[in-house]
């Protein structure tokens, strides 16, 4: 089912924007080759060194990335009817697998670099500003999908609790284990949104609930769904599929 | 006649297809010791070393950042 949902998204969009749109990812700004190859996950060998050399390239490409990153330019906003009906699923799980996280108990959790670290229930999550966006979900393995999503601008969210913007990292823990970090210049973007609802409707389970963070800048898989924990740090945290190799900054 | 036998047919192929089909409602216990989905993944890889994964993650990043945030001037 999910083959097939894939599928069906890749066969809307033409090769061409596909091409063009990884170009526009990878290509115009991974400067090294080798460091081209860990954006693939490519497993090119088990070697020690090797890897550690491919790493430190993997390194360098997130440094000159995030030196052609302009926090202004935003992504390309699309109409409703531009909507992918099904938006795919995607993890490391199956849809059946996806957790339930209680919404009633849930809390957010702030650690690190952050002045008021009291924990956020959903409902004074939902109480404050909203905004929406239209944007496209572009996936490391090759599909991408338009869907619309709410949610708190996650600068104003930082803002609001004291976050050391000046730091480098902002990383995150998930209810289905999975963990990520980004850097501050896209945790600042305007299009970067604290998601709490999809197509009008309170985000369900399969796509993160009850919260997600969405990066139009981004690939798919830099997006942390079933947030439980954030904190902002100088210490450069990782993520799970950062460590097995994929390229840290992945965006634009 | 032809419609009653296409209605039938429609119905039989509804009902397997229905009992084939995967039940994707979420919530099931994930089965850690099996291989990760997805075409991220390599070879080998398995749903619970994400977990693994995070808490020793967690372990290095603790010290570094209780150190970092007792060195953080007073906001």
């Amino acid at each position: 089912m999910k083959k097939r949902t894939m599928d069906a998204s890749l066969a809307e969009h033409s090769p061409k924007l596909i091409r063009s749109i990884e170009r526009r990812l990878f290509l115009r700004q991974g400067l090294s080759l080798g460091a081209l190859a860990l954006l693939s996950g490519c497993e090119l060998t088990d070697d020690e060194g090797v890897q550690k050399v491919l790493l430190a390239m993997s390194r360098w490409n997130d440094g000159a990335q995030a030196w052609l990153f302009n926090p202004n330019k935003l992504a390309p906003e699309y109409p409703e009817s531009a909507i992918t009906k099904p938006f795919p699923f995607n993890a490391y799980y199956g849809e059946d697998e996806v957790r339930l996280v209680d919404g009633a108990s849930y809390k957010l959790e702030l650690s690190g670099l952050i002045r008021d670290q009291k924990p956020w229930t959903l409902p004074e999550l939902y109480a404050l500003p909203q905004s929406s966006q239209i944007t496209r979900h572009i996936c490391v393995e090759g599909w991408s999908a338009i869907g619309k999503w709410s949610g708190v601008r996650f600068s104003d969210f930082l803002a609001r609790v004291g976050a050391d913007t000046t730091a480098k990292y902002v990383g995150f823990e998930c209810a289905d284990d999975y963990t990520t970090s980004i850097d501050m210049a896209t945790a600042l973007h305007p299009q970067t949104l604290l998601t709490l609802r999809f197509a009008d409707q309170i985000l369900p389970p399969k796509y993160g609930f009850p919260m997600k963070l969405r990066m139009p800048t981004k690939l798919g898989f830099k997006s942390p769904k079933h947030i439980t924990a954030m904190y902002v740090t100088n210490e450069y945290p990782g993520g799970y599929w950062e460590d097995q190799g994929y390229n840290w900054f992945s965006g634009s | 006649m032809k419609s009653l036998e296409a209605t039938a047919v429609a119905a039989i192929l509804a009902t397997v297809s229905f009992a084939f089909a995967a039940d994707t409602t979420p919530g099931k216990p994930m089965k850690m010791d099996e291989p990760m989905h997805g075409e991220m993944k390599k070879k080998n890889m398995k749903k619970g070393d994400v977990k693994k994964a995070a808490e020793k993650r967690a372990r290095q990043m603790k010290p570094m950042m209780e150190k970092e945030a007792a060195g953080a001037p007073k906001r």
